[in-house]
């Protein structure tokens, strides 16, 4: 299973968590929906419903959290009955990100995702650009942003 | 022989602290009580823990009943005590012999002769060691060297079982047993594996008698780096081992060097203590055959 | 803030006693997540949990292949100090966290009989 980084100093963080979390799939995103790195994926349309997919989920419990007068939730999962998905979100230097994993519950847990997410969240903190500033991703750009990260992601 | 019986056991009575029981529980084995031997024999190491002839006489009671890792266990004893002691030499010989450690069996034998060059039993024993058939069992009665077949089917004087086909590329079943050589169950309860999850030595069969071992040798790497794992993230420091008790049988896994893996399997009626004891030995005689072979 | 049911109190409370031990907790075995905890100070509970769980997972199949069945009770030995875990019938693991030296015998009782009273 390959990994893949559009921006080079997430790639070692998730390359560790996906050895001790036994991760399936991983994306790592801008809260925007913006992919900076994955693993697992074979196709660039599953990346960018994934990315789509999870930035909206987050967003969403945002705005209930917000509408409740409550932080943002921390993570979320959903157990399937063969697959867990876990959602959650991390502070870095690049701004908020987020990380969708796919797990196999064969093969590992809620419990060790969890585990493994904060070891993960520390990395990427100190990983990241500590003055960069977020960057703003235009309408106009978007294709041409979403094209090139497809491009590195799947080495095109 | 009851009539002898019956006057040692009264005499043994009289006097408990009396010798007459080597000569008691001897002649029990003889007639196949081997119950009433053991017991005569254990209470008798009892009251003479020390004594070489007794860890003899028990070992020879415990072959009989095909328990040859306790009786391993005593000849041992017995040659700690006595190093020269001829009995426990010929019954280590033996089953060194039954897992098919011809050396190990040829050299016990030798040191046997070293000590009574007189006794034609052994000098027999050995040539047939060296041939490859299996010498007369120790536990057969001591005559004029010609070895005495014991008259039950299952006696000890059984030659060694046929090692089972050779897979093309697999390591001689031969050298397998070799690895644990003197210990129980090197062909169906002991099994010493690779890091990357390779058998090594040694077999496993389930309660049924199939052969288990790649099944089980698939799982094994996955346990250990998870139980080294826990223990590193955990600050533990260093996992020696994993003891598992099951439904219908004991586990216990060791890593006798940083990239090998022991499993011993046992039924419940080995408790965990002892099963521990078990795998340490067994380590060792890993820990060797490593050694050898690296 | 929530409370454990006092019959995971009176689990715990059953482990904890016992003289070496540092720690002993409730684990959902599928999830390897905290059910009820009773530890000491250093102990990183989700860590226990989640590791104790996949070690568990690990060491059923492997009993499993080899024909012993189901584990009753298992015990990761290490220089510095151990783990004991009973699985229970509903699916929990009770665990303790030991020093090196502990009666595994009696932390084995007390885990049997917490598990009795957990289900």
């Amino acid at each position: 299973m390959t990994t893949r980084a559009v921006e080079n100093w997430t790639l070692e963080p998730l390359v560790k968590f996906v050895k001790e979390a036994s991760a399936r799939l991983v994306l790592v995103m801008t809260s925007a929906g913006q992919v900076l790195a994955q693993h697992g994926f074979s196709r660039a349309v599953d990346v960018m419903s994934a990315a789509a997919l999870g930035a909206a989920i987050v967003a969403s419990t945002d705005e209930i959290a917000r509408q409740m007068g409550q932080p943002p939730f921390a993570a979320l999962n959903h157990q399937g009955e063969r697959h867990g998905i876990f959602l959650a979100a991390v502070a870095t230097g690049r701004g908020r990100l987020v990380a969708l994993v796919v797990y196999d519950l064969e093969v590992s847990s809620l419990g060790l995702v969890q585990l493994f997410f904060e070891q993960l969240a520390a990395d990427l903190q100190a990983a990241s650009p500590k003055d960069s500033v977020p960057k703003q991703v235009l309408a106009a750009d978007f294709e041409r942003e979403l094209s090139a990260s497809l491009n590195t992601l799947f080495g095109r | 022989m009851a009539e002898e019986i019956k006057t040692l056991s009264s005499q043994l009575a009289q006097d408990p602290d009396s010798l007459v029981f080597l000569r008691l529980g001897e002649l029990l084995r003889m007639k196949g009580q081997l119950d009433a031997a053991q017991r005569v024999a254990v209470t008798g190491l009892d009251r003479h823990p020390h004594l070489p002839d007794a860890h003899d006489l028990f070992a020879r009671i415990l072959a009989d009943k095909h328990d040859y890792e306790r009786a391993f266990d005593e000849w041992d004893m017995a040659l700690r005590i006595a190093p020269d002691h001829v009995g426990a030499l010929k019954g280590l010989a033996f089953l060194y012999f039954k897992v098919g450690d011809l050396a190990q069996a040829a050299a016990h034998l030798e040191a046997a002769q070293r000590v009574a060059p007189a006794d034609a039993s052994i000098a027999q024993a050995l040539a047939m060691a060296r041939g490859g058939e299996s010498p007369p069992s120790p536990t057969a009665p001591e005559g004029e060297g010609e070895p005495v077949a014991l008259p039950a089917s299952d006696a000890p004087t059984e030659r060694a079982p046929p090692p089972p086909p050779r897979p093309p590329g697999a390591a001689q079943p031969l050298e397998e047993a070799r690895v644990f050589a003197g210990l129980e169950g090197a062909q169906e309860g002991l099994l010493l594996l690779d890091a990357a999850g390779r058998v090594l030595g040694g077999a496993l069969k389930d309660p049924g008698g199939k052969d288990v071992t790649d099944a089980v040798a698939a799982y094994l790497a996955g346990v250990s780096q998870e139980a080294a794992r826990t223990a590193k993230l955990l600050a533990l420091g260093r996992w020696t081992g994993v003891a598992a008790e099951g439904n219908g049988g004991h586990v216990h896994l060791t890593a006798p060097t940083g990239d090998a893996l022991l499993l011993v399997v046992r039924d419940r009626a080995v408790p965990m203590g002892r099963l521990a004891i078990i795998a340490q030995r067994a380590a060792v005689a890993a820990r060797r055959w490593l050694e050898k072979h690296a | 803030m929530t409370t454990a049911p006092a019959n995971y109190t009176r689990a715990l409370d059953l482990v904890t006693r016992v003289r070496g031990v540092r720690g002993a907790m409730l684990v959902s075995a599928d999830d390897g997540i905290i059910v009820a905890e009773q530890l000491m100070e250093g102990i990183k509970g989700p860590a226990v949990a989640a590791l104790a769980a996949s070690l568990a997972t690990r060491l059923r199949r492997a009993m499993e292949a080899a024909g012993v069945g189901a584990s009753l009770f298992w015990h990761l030995q290490a220089e510095q100090g151990a783990l004991l875990v009973v699985p229970t019938a509903g699916g929990t693991l009770v665990v303790a966290v030991a020093e090196p030296d502990v009666n595994v015998g009696l932390v084995r009782l007390e885990l049997l009989r917490a598990g009795e009273v957990v289900g």
